[in-house]
């Protein structure tokens, strides 16, 4: 199997890594990486832990080879806090309730970050939408629709 | 679940990526997107030895008019698609559809190439662009060649890309003043579902703003490929618009589906939601045609 050298950007520090092939950008962020923030739930795109943010864009890591984000920028939930406050976004689920067990809330708050960062006062069905390929298990979802909506209002209102 | 190993390839141009293939032979897979083919992967439903990525084929990407058609290429995205100024008008409908494929991350990677090239029967963007008389623009080691998308699909997972060709995009001759189309996708749920159904219409309308020139319906999910309904195009050219000759028009369609029974959904049913999904298709179609906002969509 082929190896090659993966240069890209993981939350803002330039990175370069040695992997197979075979390795997915989830594997590669968890396991070479460490940040283990990222969640891998069913690997196959249709739950939405994995997500972060390929150069703004959300997208399932589970389902990106790492050598295909050579040369590209990737956010992870570890690169949102700045020091020990956190995000706007962060702040807001943690507040109104969008966190029940966890596993699926980095990936939740990375589709909303993107989102966000293009509408900062969404409506309730731009929300869902953005967030429709996140599954949780836990909150029924009407929290962290709150919770993103909320944020949005904070954003908007520059309030960090 | 992990990947099985493979060796990956990243081909600087077209010419490259083709002679690649062929070296390589049936042992290797391009990938685009890889929203299809890594679920593959992980399955065990595919083996290959070595994947060839298109990264780097500059040659695919772009949505370029010129001369009254539009070239997509196929490294576009169902995201972008989706938000594309370019599709307006009468190619609203490809737009429609794009932004209905799996959820945001899927249409972030998801390609238009990939979409077409997986062949899946009830797939996103076959049915717009067979209503839209998409050519696909296929690339080989002798050169390029164009296909009618109508005759592009062969069965479920089957087309007529040779194993050293590379599909570079699609061309749409741009519908004049009077066109208009739409999409419907009937799944279990909104968000990230397989379509049971799924249909798209296409009317251009003659320059008396009535009379049908030209229609094109299109089905996806109820034949061994997405699929015209002669029947349905017959109906309705030549005849003027209206409600009644779109209920006969979408009748005909529903006879031209082949549906078969699975868990999902039985072949009755889904017959009979053709018959609905292609009336109100055609009923948004004209709606754009002429030039009203298409109502719910
Ligand atoms: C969670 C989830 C939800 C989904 N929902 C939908 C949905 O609602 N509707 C839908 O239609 N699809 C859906 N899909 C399937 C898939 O996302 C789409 O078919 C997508 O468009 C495939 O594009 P890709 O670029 O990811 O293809 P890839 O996976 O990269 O490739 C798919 C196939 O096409 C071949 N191929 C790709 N590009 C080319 C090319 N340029 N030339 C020659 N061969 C090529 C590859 O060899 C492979 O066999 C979903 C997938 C997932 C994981
Ligand atoms: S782990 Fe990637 S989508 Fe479920
Ligand atoms: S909080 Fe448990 S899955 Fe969402």
């Amino acid at each position: 199997m082929s190896s090659h050298r993966i240069r890209l950007t993981v939350n803002g520090v330039a990175r370069e890594i040695l992997a197979p092939a075979n390795r997915t950008l989830a594997q590669l962020l968890r396991e070479d990486l460490g940040l283990t923030g990222t969640k891998q739930g069913c690997g196959e795109g249709d739950c939405g832990s994995c997500t972060v943010l390929l150069d703004g864009e959300p997208v399932n890591s589970c389902l990106v080879l790492a050598v295909q984000a050579h040369g590209h920028e990737v956010l992870t939930i570890e690169g949102l806090a700045q020091g020990r406050e956190l995000h706007p976004i962060q702040q807001a689920f943690v507040e109104l309730g969008g966190i029940q067990c966890g596993f699926c809330t980095p990936g939740m708050i990375l589709s909303a970050k993107a989102l966000l960062d293009k509408t900062k006062r969404p409506s309730q069905e731009q929300i869902r939408r953005a967030l429709s390929g996140n599954l949780c298990r836990c909150t029924g979802y009407q929290k962290i629709v709150e919770a993103v909506s909320e944020a949005g209002r904070r954003l908007s209102r520059g309030r960090r | 679940m992990l990947l099985p190993k493979f060796d990956y390839h990243q081909p600087r141009d077209l010419p490259a990526a083709c002679g690649l293939l062929a070296e390589l032979g049936p042992e290797a897979r391009v990938i685009a997107g890889g929203t299809d083919l890594l679920v593959n992967l992980k399955h065990g439903r595919i083996r290959p030895k070595a994947l060839v990525g298109l990264e780097r084929l500059e040659e695919l990407t772009g949505l370029d008019s010129g001369r009254g058609r539009l070239f997509i290429g196929a490294r576009t995205s169902a995201a972008h698609l989706a938000a594309s100024r370019s599709l307006g008008g009468g190619l609203r409908l490809l737009a429609q559809a794009a932004g209905q494929l799996g959820s945001p991350q899927v249409r972030n990677r998801a390609t238009i190439g990939g979409n077409l090239c997986t062949a899946r029967p009830a797939a996103e963007l076959p049915p717009p662009l067979l209503c839209l008389d998409a050519r696909a623009l296929l690339a080989g080691p002798q050169g390029q060649r164009e296909v009618a998308l109508s005759a592009f699909f062969k069965g479920p997972g089957l087309t007529v890309l040779g194993p050293d060709e590379i599909m570079r995009g699609v061309v749409i001759p741009r519908p004049g003043l009077g066109g208009g189309g739409a999409y419907l996708k009937l799944g279990l749920r909104r968000a990230m579902e397989i379509s049971l159904v799924n249909v798209a219409a296409f009317l251009q309308l003659a320059p008396d703003g009535r009379t049908i020139a030209q229609a094109r319906v299109a089905l996806g999910a109820v034949a061994p490929t997405p699929i015209l309904s002669p029947r349905a195009a017959q109906a309705l050219i030549g005849q003027r618009a209206g409600d009644k000759l779109f209920a006969a028009a979408a009748e005909a369609a529903a006879r031209d589906a082949r549906p078969i029974d699975d868990h999902r959904g039985s072949a009755a049913y889904r017959r009979d939601m053709v018959r609905v999904l292609a009336r109100r298709a055609l009923e948004q179609a004209w709606d754009q045609a002429r030039g009203r906002r298409g109502g719910k969509s």
